[in-house]
């Protein structure tokens, strides 16, 4: 069952996405800031990483950095209200960068494809 | 003009220079007299109006940044040029720069704030004369992706550079990094076409590439990892090295060892030397200090200050011993009887009495004794000194024997 982590400092949506994606039969964790979700991944490293960009303290852009500096194998989904954060380079370190949609079809679509392709890249 | 940014690369350790490299990284190593090697690539930008400069750094940058600040704080601000130094500031990972593609991939967040519609990456180790803007407009009017300057080198020593083929138009197809059998020109099976580690981008292109490769267990290295890939991917060319200093054979050195440090250093003493260091149209910025003018004193039968074929920097005395076929770099003293031959001797040496030097590079502040012999006794040297190959001696920077 592949691992996912969610990374969003809005209660709500968290359990949203969390309930949402548990339904695909992911295993899901969440974290309500980076911090936490860097002290999450380094206590197991996930399969995937949702990741919001505004965020208190570190934003999700320095976060991904720093995911990809314990880590760089590890997906992350970029997953935003914003648009404009596409324009910064950082965000081109993520797989895919989505906008936020009350619907989480495009989202659920992207984890299960961003999974598939790393279970061919290992093989 | 203002769309390009420069990045040069300089934490280079360059550890077959060593003990010139103890204290410092090879951009900041002292040439011909008065210069740092970084010089070279800094006054290349100066002079193509390319005034948007970071200075990427990490092992042993402390005398490379006093040198910039000294030398190189000339910029106008206020015009938006700079020469501003990025060392690495662990800002996506906890490690040093990994490899010369990681050095500028920890550097988005700077990338991002400027967005230069192209990049320029140089190299801060090598020494040569190059119009960047003349490869700039080669690579705006071919529309290209990514422009890689190329030099003709010798193939048998092809094997250190990055060998590249290109077709009709320029388009490069072909790249291999420090091949074991280097491919040869088409038109010259001598020679082969190097890469010489200077790379225009586009800035989206570069970052697309550097996202990439950081994603990836590689060496993170521009030469192995992201060069060989993109030329079957995007528009890559090759832009011929122009060479402004006019010379008939192009001047282009990676002072890599002490033999080549030495050689280079000597080329300048000679009638009419490789390198042309008097160019008007192509000075060589630098720090110097406010030195008096050199002198020689003494003019007696034995004890006579004399100087022949060499380059005297400010504030050294000549004082009744003899230079020959050498480089002072400022604040030298030569002490009666004394004599200095195909030497180069750095900042604050003092020769004492009666010694004598040959075939050397002295670091800075070394006060060599009395009646000291080095290079007359290469066994003797190896002793007490690192002594190359060819038999150059180096005497390490502060030696002391009192």
């Amino acid at each position: 069952m592949a691992n996912l982590l969610v990374v969003e400092d809005e209660a709500n949506q968290r359990l949203l996405y969390q309930e949402e994606l548990s339904k695909e039969g992911y295993r899901v964790r969440v974290a309500e800031n980076a911090k936490e979700a860097l002290k999450k991944i380094d206590e197991e490293s996930p399969d995937l990483v949702i990741l919001d960009i505004r965020m208190p303290e570190m934003d999700g852009l320095e976060a991904l950095g720093r995911i990809l500096g314990k880590d760089n194998t590890i997906p992350v989904i970029v997953y935003t209200a914003y648009s404009g954060y596409k324009d910064h380079f950082m965000s081109w370190s993520a797989d895919a960068y989505l906008i936020k949609s009350a619907n989480l079809t495009e989202l659920k679509n992207k984890v299960r494809e961003i999974l598939k392709k790393k279970r061919r890249s290992l093989k | 003009m203002e769309k390009v940014l420069a990045m040069v690369l300089a934490g280079g350790k360059g550890e077959r220079l060593y003990p010139l490299t103890t204290d410092r990284t090879k951009p900041a190593v002292p040439f011909g007299g008065i210069y740092r090697i970084i010089d070279f690539t800094l006054s290349n930008c100066l002079n193509s109006r390319i005034r948007r400069i970071y200075l990427l750094t990490q092992y042993k940058s402390f005398s490379l940044q006093r040198h910039i600040r000294q030398g190189w704080s000339i910029f106008d601000r206020e015009l938006g040029e700079f020469v501003d130094l990025l060392p690495a500031q662990q800002r996506l990972h906890d490690l040093w720069y990994e490899g010369t593609a990681d050095a500028v991939y920890q550097n988005l967040y700077t990338l991002q704030q400027e967005k230069p519609e192209d990049t320029l990456i140089l190299s801060g180790d090598h020494i040569y004369k190059m119009n960047y803007q003349k490869m700039l407009f080669f690579h705006r009017e071919k529309e290209a992706d990514l422009t890689i300057a190329t030099l003709n080198v010798p193939i048998d020593e092809a094997s250190r550079f990055g060998v590249m083929e290109k077709d009709e138009a320029g388009r490069v197809t072909g790249f291999e990094e420090k091949p074991e059998h280097p491919k040869a020109l088409p038109e010259d099976p001598t020679f082969s076409l190097a890469s010489m580690g200077v790379y225009i981008f586009k800035t989206d292109q570069l970052v697309r590439w550097l996202t990439r490769d950081a994603k990836r267990n590689t060496e993170h290295d521009f030469g192995k990892n992201i060069i060989p890939e993109t030329i079957k991917d995007i528009r890559v060319f090759a832009f011929s090295f122009q060479d402004e200093n006019k010379k008939k054979k192009p001047y282009w050195r990676d002072i890599g060892t002490i033999d080549a440090y030495w050689e280079a250093n000597m080329d300048l003493v000679n009638v009419d030397p490789q390198l042309n260091l008097y160019d008007e149209s192509w000075p060589i910025h630098t720090y110097q200090g406010q030195y008096p003018p050199a002198k020689t004193v003494f003019f007696q039968a034995e004890r006579t200050g004399l100087v022949l074929d060499s380059i005297i920097c400010g504030a050294c005395i000549i004082s009744g011993g003899k230079v020959q076929h050498s480089i002072l770099s400022p604040r030298v003293r030569v002490n009666s009887y004394s004599e200095v031959i195909d030497s180069v001797l750095l900042e604050g040496v003092n020769v004492g009495r009666d010694a004598r030097i040959r075939r050397a590079i002295v670091d800075k502040d070394v006060d060599i004794p009395s009646g000291m012999e080095i290079g007359y006794n290469l066994e003797e040297d190896r002793k007490r000194f690192t002594v190359t190959e060819s038999g150059i001696v180096v005497v390490p920077k502060g030696m002391k024997w009192r």
